[in-house]
Order: structure tokens, then C-alpha cells, then sequence
């Protein structure tokens, strides 16, 4: 079933009286438990085409769609719905340390105290960083702290996760294990679209599709095993 | 000395002294996707090859493993044949800027609407091949074996490649597009 749906979606941004096209016609879609990695170099729209699949931006032209639900109306309301979004790096983080980051983003929904600390303890063993809970975001190097960006949008609950550049800054030997968590998060049916500017990260991905100058290459679909005609086993 | 075959059975014999038909097996093992082999005799010339140029040796009967009546000859790498074979692997780093500058050459011969889709094509098979790269193991054991490791290296090198070449590949979209402009605008 598609989960997220972007329809021929173009984004200008504008600084003062000049305006830069980001994304032109830009179709993808993706299914639940698909992993999608989109490359692309600085400014070819990668991060503008996450926030925009994620609700974050508004897109100045076409359609997105999420489980149905048209995107178009934007702001962080679209996040917390079903979609995680993961930026680089720990900024705005409100809590002291990793369990207290996670706790906020859940009390904040009104989810009670007992059930918020079981969940995300739960979380952050699922993402490998259950080592990191008392950690301040000055203890975590780079590779836990994306685990841990990643443990706070999973508490959400969130049916697709969008990240932005999961691997950027993460040493070598950290970065596979990285990919894995996400290959391994889409085999548990959550749709993964994640932007990178390093081939390394489109290691196991169900598509690999590049974004340049606001276009992007590649299966917008995902590719579908072909149907085959099943045939009577000749009796013996 | 230029066969690569014969630079890669020379890696063989340094890892561990072999005879010949050992060598067979283990370069078949080893090698299966980068050279092949269209007859075992190939390893008994390279043998020969290597042996000639003072680069391995034959083991005297006292140095071999085995205790048979017929004991099979052995080869073991000189030290020449040890530096020899270091001195090769830096100076390969040649081949790879060939191999680039000819499908620089061969691209370029085109005109540039038709290399344009060309590169749109080569892009494409570049990231199907770098989304079915393998993912080190979490655990990151090291590696138990040196064909393991060899996978590892090749492995590693291989990705970090693909990301030159995808940059790459939008550096020359972009000369072609130029290019194309220009041809349309000085009609």
C-alpha cells in the first residue's frame, strides 16, 4: 500500500528579489516497509524534498499525500501523525539528557509518566543506544546521537521516518550499523526516505534515486515483482 | 611483468606456500569475480612465469609439509618476489586513471545530447549497484579470514569509489548541458 505520495511537486525558495527553483516536478512514493535513499550533492534540494515529504514545508506546486492525507496544509503539526522526521545532529533538543529528550517529546502528547519511561527505554535499546540515556547532548558523538534522534521519532510511533543525512559525520566503522538499524526498522514496516550526500548510504535500500537541481532520477515507484501465472502441477 | 594473473598468483604464493594444483583452487576461490581462468594450465605458465623472473622458488624436499613418497613441488615467494609484488600494487594505482581517462575519451566522442543520456544511463546503473552493497556486520567482528578482509578492503573501496563517481557524473551533466546550450545557441 503507497504511504506517501508526492505528485509532480515543485518548491521555489525565495531570498530577497531572487527566487531559486528547489524541487521541479518532483513524483515519488513509497510503501510501508520500503527503505528509499535519495542522493544528492549540497543545494540539490535534498533536504527541502524531506521536510517537504515530511509536512514540514509547504510545496508551491503538485500533491503530497500521507496515508491518504493531503500534506498541503504543513507546519510541525504534520509531524507527530504518523511521520518521524530526523534532522542532523541533536539541535533543539529540550530535554537535559537522552531519556529526559524522549520523555518531553511523548509528555507532550500526553502520554503518562510510567508508560513515556517504558517506551523510551524501549527505544533507545531498540536503536542500539541504551548506553546513551544519561547522556547530555555534549557526551554523544555523532553516531549515537542519530541513534537517539532516531529512538525520539520512534516513541512516536510513526508509520514513515524521514531522515536527513543519517550518516553525515558518522565514522566509518559506526555507519553501517547506522544503515542496518534503518534496514532493519523498514523490515518491521515502517517506511524509511532518508537523503544523503555519501553513496555509502545507499547501501540496502530498496531504491537508490539521485536529486539534482531539483530533479529527481530514479524508480518514483517502487518496483513490484512481476505476476506470475501459476501452473496445475502435471499429475503423476 | 604486466599479467595481472600472474601478480594475483604471486599474492597467492606470498599468503602461503602452495603447489600447483592447490593454486588452481585457491585462485578460482579467491578470484572468481575479478579474473578468469579459461584452463588450470594457465596457473602452471604463470608458475613458470613468476619462477624464471626469481620471484617464487621451488621448497626443497627437507622444507615441504608433506611426508609422501611423492612429495608435489611447492612454491614459496622470494623476498624479490615479496618487494616486487608490494611495488606493484602502488604502482596499479595507474590502471583505475586509465580505465577513467578511456571513458572520458569514449564519452566525450558523442555528441552531447546522446552522452547526456548515456550519463543518465551510467547513473542509474551506478546506484543499483551502490544500493546492493553489502552492510558490514553490526557486531563488527573482525575479520577471521583473509579472504574476509579482502572482502571488507573491496568492499569499503568500492562504495567510497561510487561516491567520486556520482559526483562525477553531475560534474559532466552539467559540462554537457553547457555544451548543449552552446551548440544550440551558436546556430
Amino acid at each position: 500500500m503507497t504511504l506517501l505520495e508526492l505528485e509532480r511537486v515543485g518548491r521555489r525558495h525565495r531570498q530577497d528579489r531572487h527566487e531559486r527553483v528547489v524541487l521541479r516536478d518532483v513524483t515519488l512514493a513509497l510503501d510501508a516497509g520500503e527503505l528509499v535513499a535519495v542522493w544528492g550533492l549540497r543545494r540539490s534540494g535534498r533536504s527541502t524534498l524531506l521536510r517537504v515529504a515530511a509536512g514540514i514545508e509547504r510545496a508551491d506546486a503538485g500533491v503530497v499525500r500521507f496515508a491518504g492525507r493531503d500534506l498541503a496544509g504543513g507546519g510541525e503539526g504534520a509531524l507527530g501523525g504518523g511521520i518521524g522526521y530526523c534532522r542532523r545532529g541533536l539541535g533543539g533538543m529540550e530535554g537535559r539528557d537522552a531519556l529526559d529528550e524522549l520523555l518531553v517529546a511523548q509528555l507532550a502528547r500526553g502520554t503518562p509518566q510510567s508508560a513515556a519511561r517504558s517506551c523510551a527505554f524501549w527505544a533507545l535499546e531498540r536503536t542500539g543506544a541504551q548506553g546513551c540515556a544519561a547522556c547530555s547532548p555534549r557526551e554523544l558523538d555523532t553516531a549515537e546521537a542519530v541513534r537517539v534522534t532516531i529512538a525520539r521519532a520512534l516513541v512516536l510511533e510513526p508509520s514513515l521516518l524521514v531522515l536527513d543525512e543519517p550518516t553525515a559525520g558518522v565514522d566509518l566503522l559506526a555507519r553501517d550499523g547506522i544503515l542496518s538499524l534503518l534496514r532493519s526498522l523498514a523490515d518491521e514496516g515502517i517506511a524509511v526516505l532518508i537523503a544523503t550526500g555519501e553513496a555509502a548510504a545507499l547501501s540496502g535500500a530498496d531504491r537508490a534515486l539521485s536529486l539534482a537541481e531539483g530533479e529527481l532520477r530514479g524508480s518514483a515507484a517502487p518496483v513490484l515483482a512481476p505476476v506470475l501465472a501459476l501452473r496445475h502441477r502435471a499429475s503423476a | 611483468m604486466r599479467s595481472p594473473l600472474n601478480w594475483a598468483l604471486l599474492g597467492l604464493v606470498i599468503q602461503r606456500p602452495s603447489y600447483g594444483y592447490e593454486l588452481v583452487q585457491r585462485f578460482e576461490r579467491t578470484y572468481a569475480d575479478a579474473i578468469e581462468l579459461s584452463s588450470p594450465s594457465q596457473i602452471y605458465a604463470a608458475l613458470d612465469a613468476l619462477r624464471r623472473r626469481s620471484l617464487v622458488e621451488e621448497l626443497t624436499v627437507g622444507e615441504t609439509l608433506e611426508a609422501v613418497r611423492q612429495p608435489k613441488p611447492h612454491y614459496r615467494a622470494t623476498a624479490e618476489g615479496v618487494h616486487g609484488y608490494q611495488e606493484w600494487l602502488i604502482a596499479h594505482l595507474g590502471d583505475e586513471r586509465r580505465r577513467s581517462r578511456l571513458f572520458a575519451c569514449q564519452l566525450a566522442a558523442l555528441a552531447p545530447p546522446v552522452a547526456l543520456a548515456v550519463i543518465e544511463r551510467y547513473e542509474q546503473a551506478c546506484l543499483l549497484q551502490a544500493r546492493g552493497a553489502r552492510l558490514t556486520d553490526a557486531d563488527r567482528h573482525p575479520p577471521d579470514s583473509a579472504g574476509e578482509l579482502a572482502d571488507r578492503l573491496v568492499g569499503e573501496q568500492d562504495r567510497l569509489a561510487m561516491g567520486a563517481r556520482l559526483q562525477w557524473i553531475e560534474y559532466a551533466r552539467r559540462e554537457l548541458r553547457a555544451a548543449t546550450h552552446d551548440r544550440a545557441a551558436r546556430r
